[in-house]
């Protein structure tokens, strides 16, 4: 492995470069060799299941965790040996952790202090900081006094205040109320892309890593599972786990024969000839129920009875038994529609893109 | 403050405790004013003479002085000592952290007789039996306990992730301390040093045993006095002690708040 500097360090899609980074501890690897490119100004969520080794990841970045091997280069930088006051890191935590004792502007304050800035150049920042996350007249409040979305935002600034190399945002989301979750989502992606700051979010919820993020890395066990856009981890899931970790989706064993796969009692037709032992999985809102959706003739087709109905106001969720499985639709709602009762008869279909196959961990 | 029904026995209880607990202060608060010649209660006569005698006795009055400087030499080594010993074992928290604060704790627990016997044979080899610097020493290993304890209560109060986001912003180790440890253990310092300051100015097994003719501790004079003679002047300082004492109580709730302090 070489240490890039000059030239090709300034390459901008290699801004953040993760190489082989591993933690153990133990015998037990948190982080298990993660190789990781990170654009400049790109806005990268890291997502899986917790300890998965996710924020760990994030903590070496920020050099509060010691790595045990690999490389964590920045800019063309080794900062792998950097104690964590060198680094440049703008780190945002779930728990806030803003200083108790200091007013709000002293808690955005202390990074540029730390620096040695000039007091007026100080407060004109602070100023400018407080504005961007809409907390101006906050200054001399303490923490205490503030909401935990206006913590958050002091949080915030006081990361983006010292201009880091990178945002580090740690589960920055999940100890804030579910409406509250949705503005800070838009607030910390627009002034992500106003300024242009290279973001790496660290989270457990999919929805957060879809809607805020440019890529998203899935990581699982201390290793990348998928690194894609939004998109790609969920039409395009290279493994079992992004499929279901990932959205929701009906997970079936099967056995596959070729261009077709054996269900409980169900033949379908998959994406891509497989034989042996399969997982199938189709989200659930990319079934339709009889004459719904557009009908192409190669879809897969199932004939079963609905055994549970649930209504959720923007879709209604059916259970449908098809020979030995259980197929769970979504169907959207409409202010027309009806809703199909229990015990009818009904056929399903799929089309054979949304029939996705993965070979069956042994 | 939320209304719910106490009942009529536990206010009884609680009653009849602190009249229990506070009974040796009523008791000698109106002894101290006696114009008795002899401790007696309730005394025969009242006058204010026992104070104004407290000024006849030069060697209260140095024992006093000696068990303040005393006091404040060991509460101030001992905070030096405590707050890196607790940061240690805290925040660092080597292998055999819990072991290690057991060890330094048991003092606590051991009778202080024992401890003073021990202390007097180490003391009498090392030639420091009554000398100031000898009853220093005692005295700092029966406070340092608590001032260990009560230290690292407050530490592990400090989430370690408002030190972790001072480190990111730039704060050296030692600026992390200064500016965001040590500022938000301050309640847990009062506290700390107070009881160290109260304890080493209260201590009598232990000063008893290391002190000597020329040098010794306000309650052990005290004590020495009372088995001599049995008159109310003891009552007088007594009273003067508890006044000091809550001084001193009464600065640590107005600076800080004496249940943010001793109730953790």
């Amino acid at each position: 492995m070489t240490i890039q500097n000059g030239d090709e360090a300034a390459a901008p899609d290699r801004f953040l470069s993760l190489q082989a980074l591993t933690k153990r501890y133990g015998d037990t690897a948190a982080v298990d060799a993660v190789d990781l490119d990170v654009r400049k100004g790109e806005f990268l969520a890291m997502l899986g299941p917790s300890g998965c080794g996710k924020t760990t990841t994030l903590r070496m970045i920020a050099g509060l965790v010691p790595t045990t091997a690999g490389q964590i280069v920045v800019a063309g930088r080794d900062l792998t040996n950097v104690p964590p006051y060198q680094r440049d890191m703008g780190l945002v935590f779930q728990s806030y952790a803003l200083f108790p004792h200091m007013s709000v502007a002293a808690n955005v304050a202390f990074g540029l202090e730390m620096r040695g800035m000039a007091k007026a150049d100080i407060r004109a920042r602070v100023a400018e900081a407080l504005q961007l996350v809409r907390l101006t007249g906050y200054e001399d409040r303490r923490p205490g006094q503030l909401s935990g979305g206006q913590q958050q935002r002091v949080a915030l600034a006081r990361a983006l205040v010292i201009r880091p190399l990178i945002l580090l945002l740690d589960e920055p989301l999940s100890n804030l109320d579910a409406k509250l979750r949705e503005e800070m989502r838009n607030e910390i992606r627009d002034i992500q892309r106003r300024l242009g700051t290279t973001a790496l979010f660290v989270t457990h919820d999919q929805d957060e890593a879809l809607t805020m993020a440019d890529r998203v890395v899935v990581m699982n066990k201390g290793r990348i599972e998928q690194t894609g856009t939004p998109e790609d981890l969920y039409e395009r899931p290279r493994t079992a786990f992004v499929a279901a970790f990932v959205g929701r989706t009906n997970r079936f064993p099967g056995t596959g024969a070729g261009d077709v796969v054996h269900v409980g009692g169900v033949t379908m037709r998959c994406a891509r000839p497989v034989t042996g032992p399969v997982e199938v999985m189709i989200r659930p809102h990319r079934i339709h129920l009889d004459g719904a959706g557009d009908r192409r003739a190669d879809d897969n087709h199932a004939a079963g009875t609905i055994i549970r109905t649930t209504y959720a106001g923007n879709v209604v969720q059916y259970d449908v038994q098809a020979g030995d499985t259980v197929f769970n639709v979504e169907q959207s709602t409409d202010a027309t529609g009806a809703i199909v009762g229990v015990g009818t008869a009904v056929t399903l279909s799929w089309s054979v893109a949304n029939t996705l196959v993965f070979e069956a961990a042994p | 403050m939320d209304e719910r029904p106490i009942s009529r026995v536990l206010i009884w209880l609680a009653s009849a405790s602190f009249l229990f607990l506070l009974a040796p202060v009523l008791i000698v608060i109106p002894l101290s004013f006696s114009g008795d010649v002899f401790m007696s209660f309730p005394p025969s006569s009242w006058s204010l003479r026992w104070y104004a005698s407290i000024g006849q006795h030069p060697k209260m009055i140095d024992a006093f002085f000696f068990s303040l400087q005393l006091a404040g030499a060991v509460t101030a080594v001992n905070l030096v000592i405590a707050v890196p010993a607790a940061y240690a074992l805290v925040r660092l928290a080597p292998p055999g952290a819990a072991t290690l604060m057991s060890v330094l704790t048991a003092p606590l627990l051991l009778p202080t007789i024992v401890l003073a016997l021990a202390m007097l044979i180490v003391a009498a080899r090392a030639g420091l039996l009554a000398t100031p610097q000898g009853l220093f020493l005692a005295h700092l290993v029966v406070t340092l306990p608590y001032a260990l304890r009560i230290i690292s209560t407050a530490l592990a109060t400090v989430p370690v992730a408002v030190e972790e986001a001072a480190a990111t912003l730039g704060a050296t180790p030692l600026t992390v301390f200064r500016r965001v440890t040590l500022p938000l253990i301050i309640p847990g310092l009062v506290a700390a040093g107070a009881l160290s300051f109260l304890v080493s100015f209260d201590e009598v097994v232990l000063s008893l045993f290391m002190s000597g003719p020329r040098l010794s501790t306000l309650p052990v004079e005290m004590y020495h006095h009372v088995e001599s003679r049995a008159d109310p002047l003891v009552a007088a300082i007594s009273v003067l002690l508890v006044l000091f004492t809550l001084l001193i109580v009464i600065v640590v709730d107005r600076s800080l708040g004496l249940a943010r302090t001793f109730v953790r």
